[in-house]
């Protein structure tokens, strides 16, 4: 299991490809919707990224609970620990 | 003038071009290269290792995207629709357009042939034993409506957004329909043109299989060779153009710089063969006399003609002989572009559109690339050697397709609709 660290990395990392952006443009307290417009797909290729990199399941409520990118961390840090 | 046609719709003037080309990634040096006669065909590395009997094709240049479009819109789309975005901003600046243009009276029309089979080729290539796994953005990015609906969706016009399919014609469909929305009244300003980019190794395969490609692999330069004896098939090519097309009245009241109108339209259909033309050329023939008689003009006075060239022997000896239909054995100077440019597809119809305008408003007509000698001589005046000098005056811009798609345009260069019409041009 990834550590926080890693994980945050790995989140940071797959939606600044997804955006397009810099991973020094997507911090914890980034909110995806109000700093960056993101739309429904690319909230979901993000969730299929981090899906297949974690070998987890994400549900798409998960993907829209979080207001934060912080937040979105958490989340998967949860779930993946729910799987090990 | 007035600004009605004489169909008693509103006249549809061109405002604005942008091309993304083989032959240029400006309206001015594609101009140069067309008219310099320089044949843009290359070795494309992929192909042969491939073992396609096919080495070579158009492409586009390299240029700025980044100017263009941000990493994140580019990610999302495919190369078809980013030509096509960066064709439409230099159109669009080219227009010069003014801030408050009415969402709902401009609209998208846009021609392909090929669509989005491009990028599902390559998602097919790269999961087809994961499908779970591919992009979310597969399905927006391989729709055929993706390039005229992310047009839309940049400049937020909410008028009538159609792509058009006519094969090889789509182009010059998009531009004749865009014109009728503005004629009849659906539309004040629409973004026409058409663009495909399919130098892929299944696409140029399928074509390779058909034995509708020049397989002049050891120069690729001269395969493109409209109407020459030499001829062995049509180069393929990559690209995009589009016109901004405004309402006549309209255009001259913002004081627009106006290029020339899209006078005259139509299209049918050969209803034949799937791919091969009708050989006697009536049906195109009569799709030219249709344009014509769309414009209000006889065929005395065209200036000069785009033919669609395809360098197929089929192709261009059913043009010829519809050019010779149509015109009763007085044909008007004919050039055709794809000796430089390569085919285009659904990019075609639109390149053309603009050079033939352009060179109608100029006076001067391209030489045909690689034409030395052709059996078509005698039917039509082919341009061999050195551009032809002209007066301004009307051209015919033909495009037929697959499917026996014929689409064809009559575009009158600003102010040679008050001129008397050309005398009859002596044969070279």
């Amino acid at each position: 299991m990834p550590t926080r660290e890693e994980l945050a990395l790995l989140v940071r990392t797959t939606i600044s490809d997804v955006l397009g952006t810099g991973t020094e443009e997507v911090r914890e307290q980034t909110s995806l919707s109000a700093d960056h417009d993101i739309d429904s797909l690319e909230l979901m290729e993000i969730g299929a990224r981090l899906e297949r990199s974690l070998q987890v399941r994400i549900e798409v409520e998960d993907l829209t609970a979080a207001q934060t990118v912080g937040q979105a961390i958490d989340l998967l840090a949860a779930r993946a620990g729910e799987r090990s | 003038m007035t600004g009605r046609h004489r169909s008693g719709g509103h006249r549809v003037a061109v405002t604005g071009i942008g091309v993304k080309s083989p032959a240029g990634t400006d309206l001015e040096a594609a101009w140069t290269t067309v008219l310099k006669g320089r044949p843009t065909a290359a070795t494309v590395g992929r192909l042969p290792e491939a073992g396609l009997p096919v080495h070579f094709a158009c492409l586009v240049p390299e240029f700025d995207l980044d100017a263009y479009l941000t990493h994140r819109e580019s990610r999302q789309i495919d190369r078809s629709t980013r030509l096509l975005l960066c064709a439409a901003a230099d159109a669009v600046e080219d227009a010069a357009l003014p801030p408050g243009t009415a969402p709902d009276r401009a609209g998208v029309q846009i021609g392909t042939g090929i669509g989005g089979l491009p990028s599902m080729e390559e998602v097919t290539l790269s999961h087809a034993d994961r499908p779970r796994d591919m992009p979310v953005h597969t399905v927006p990015r391989t729709m055929a409506n993706s390039p005229a609906t992310r047009l839309a969706m940049r400049y937020g016009f909410r008028g009538p957004c159609t792509t058009y399919s006519s094969a090889c014609a789509s182009g010059t469909t998009a531009v004749g329909e865009a014109a009728r929305k503005i004629r009849y009244g659906d539309l004040d300003l629409a973004l026409a043109g058409g663009t495909d980019s399919a130098v892929t190794t299944v696409v140029m395969g399928a074509f390779a299989r058909m034995r509708a490609m020049s397989v002049r692999n050891e120069d690729p330069a001269a395969a493109s060779r409209p109407f020459d004896t030499d001829r062995d098939g049509f180069v393929m090519a990559e690209g995009a153009a589009v016109l901004v097309l405004e309402r006549w009245d309209l255009a001259r009241a913002r004081g627009a710089r106006i290029y020339g109108e899209v006078a005259g339209y139509a299209e049918n259909c050969d209803a034949a063969h799937v791919v091969a033309p009708v050989e006697d050329g009536s049906v195109a023939g009569r799709c030219m006399r249709q344009a014509l008689a769309d414009a209000g003009l006889s065929p005395a006075d065209i200036g000069h003609i785009n033919a669609h060239g395809t360098s197929t022997v089929l192709n261009d000896r059913a043009e010829a002989r519809a050019i010779d239909r149509c015109f009763h054995g007085q044909s008007p100077p004919v050039t055709a572009v794809k000796g430089v440019t390569g085919h285009l597809i659904g990019g075609s119809g639109a390149l053309e559109a603009a050079l033939a305008l352009l060179c109608a408003a100029r006076g001067s007509v391209p030489a045909i690339a690689n034409l030395a000698t052709s059996p078509e001589a005698d039917l039509v005046d082919l341009v061999i050697g050195a551009p032809r000098a002209i007066a301004p005056a009307p051209v015919l811009s033909n495009s037929f397709g697959f499917g026996g798609q014929n689409a064809c345009l009559v575009l009158t260069p600003e102010g040679a609709a008050d001129r008397p019409a050309p005398p009859a041009s002596p044969r070279s």
